[in-house]
């Protein structure tokens, strides 16, 4: 062992673990960074990783599937209450739009992607169910004068879906419980005394969500974020952002027979939100400009709008 | 410390770290169905298609993105909020935590809330009809139809974009 040559196996063998070592970590780092944006601090990357290992103890812990499944329940929900507008044209454009916001967001992938619907009713509302399924209003769309409007209104959603505004509206209690429940059973699929209480707490989480989307709004905090990942969405996608703008000075001073619903009961005023979305668009590096070929084809899809 | 004990010191250390790099390279896909990329780019035309726990290798990173290989030996690239690392589920082998369930094996078993649970719903639900969800579901936009979208709008990196 004390030879040169044992010496230098040695000696090469401990730098190849120290640049392994290395390699390694920076693998995991990288990654994290990735998927976080690369916002993130060395310190925030170790932390992140902890948490990652533990057990699941908060909305955060929902998987994608999971999301998925609380989704689709939410927009059966909505969909029993309104009928759907049925305009394959105006569909379709709606869907090229609200993609065109998802791949410039910061959560473009989810379990089953972004899908946008348009409900038949002249109230003026948007909805976003968790995962991605995205509900805007004829009534609101009537409203929209151009493409960047539609844009700005999309990506205001498409924020509340990629900050999981939806999920974190679930008690976290019933969250607990339903973690509790999974964890216990070690078979594929549930026994009928298990898949009782879990879709007991199925449709209390849904009650939950239903209760702030549909009823009361969400807090107030979580529809100034949406307004700002909007203005980001919306300019990273090449859309003007000035589009909210436009659209909230529709709704200030409405006395329509539709102000005491939808949108109106569930979003803080226009007068506050105008206010901050000035304030965040005056941070921005510089607004897209307005294209004329996307107000044509907007105008063209809506002239079928009844 | 004799010389032996320091040779298997070492060859372990080795076999740790090279176990952690591999599993660190490895992503499983979270997320029902994805493509697989010719660039990174959400316009660019489609390699290949993923399922939900398929095993993929990554090859290098860019800006959101993980150039991979699949179990097929295809290379393209992935978008990274479509996986998660596998390198997270050694929490598993944890032993304070062997009671409960992390994440990542809730997902990898389809475990929590799932179709099992819709269908219990359902059954308890009559009025509540999911024909209009799934109808939703089917309507997809494809890369080429987001490129032309894009492209005639001059969007994205077709014109706009600050």
């Amino acid at each position: 062992m004390r030879s040169p040559r044992r010496r230098l196996f040695v000696l090469m063998s401990g730098l190849a673990v120290l640049v392994m070592l290395s390699a390694s970590c920076s693998t995991v780092q990288q990654q994290i960074g990735t998927l976080t944006g690369g916002k993130v601090s060395s310190c925030d990357v170790e932390s992140a990783t902890k948490i990652t290992k533990a057990v699941r103890n908060s909305f955060a812990d929902i998987t994608e599937e999971e999301e998925y499944y609380i989704g689709r329940a939410v927009s059966a929900m909505i969909l029993s209450r309104y009928p759907v507008y049925r305009n394959e044209a105006l569909t379709q454009y709606m869907n090229h739009v609200g993609n065109a916001v998802v791949v410039h967001s910061d959560r473009p992938e989810t379990y089953a992607g972004y899908h946008f619907l348009i409900l038949d009713t002249e109230e003026v509302n948007a909805l976003a169910a968790p995962g991605g399924f995205i509900f805007i209003t004829k009534g609101l769309l009537k409203r929209c004068k151009d493409e960047e409007m539609l844009a700005c209104i999309l990506a205001h959603e498409v924020g509340h879906v990629s900050a999981k505004h939806g999920l974190q509206s679930i008690k976290k209690s019933r969250l607990i419980d339903a973690f509790s429940i999974i964890g216990q059973e070690a078979a594929q699929r549930y026994g009928s005394e298990k898949l009782v209480q879990l879709t007991d707490i199925f449709e209390d989480v849904l009650g939950d969500i239903a209760e702030k989307l549909i009823e009361r709004g969400y807090d107030r905090k979580y529809e100034y974020e949406a307004d700002k990942l909007s203005l980001h969405i919306s300019s990273r996608t090449g859309y003007n952002a000035n589009g909210l703008l436009d659209f909230l000075d529709t709704m200030v001073g409405d006395a329509s027979t539709e102000s005491g619903k939808g949108w109106f009961k569930t979003h803080p005023s226009a007068e506050d939100r105008i206010g901050k979305v000035k304030n965040e668009i005056s941070s921005l590096k510089s607004l897209a400009p307005k294209r004329e070929e996307r107000t044509s084809r907007f105008e063209k899809v809506l002239k079928g709008l009844s | 410390m004799s010389k032996a004990f320091r040779l298997k010191f070492l060859l372990a250390g080795v076999a740790i770290v090279f176990v952690a790099v591999l599993l660190a390279e490895t992503l499983i896909v979270k997320v029902q169905t994805t493509y697989v990329r010719k660039e990174p780019k959400f316009y660019s035309a489609a390699v290949a298609s993923l399922k939900a726990g398929e095993n993929v290798t990554q090859i290098a990173s860019q800006a959101g993105w993980f150039k991979i290989r699949t179990a097929k030996g295809i290379e393209g690239w992935i978008h990274s909020s479509a996986v998660q690392t596998k390198s997270f589920t050694l929490a598993a082998l944890d032993k304070s935590l062997k009671t409960q369930t992390t994440a990542e094996e809730v997902a990898l078993a389809g475990k929590g809330f799932n179709k099992q649970v819709e269908d219990e719903y359902k059954a308890r639900h009559k009025g509540v009809s999911f024909a209009e969800v799934d109808r939703m579901l089917k309507m997809m936009v494809k890369p080429e139809e987001l490129r032309k979208f894009l492209e005639e709008g001059r969007l994205g990196d077709f014109g706009g974009a600050r």
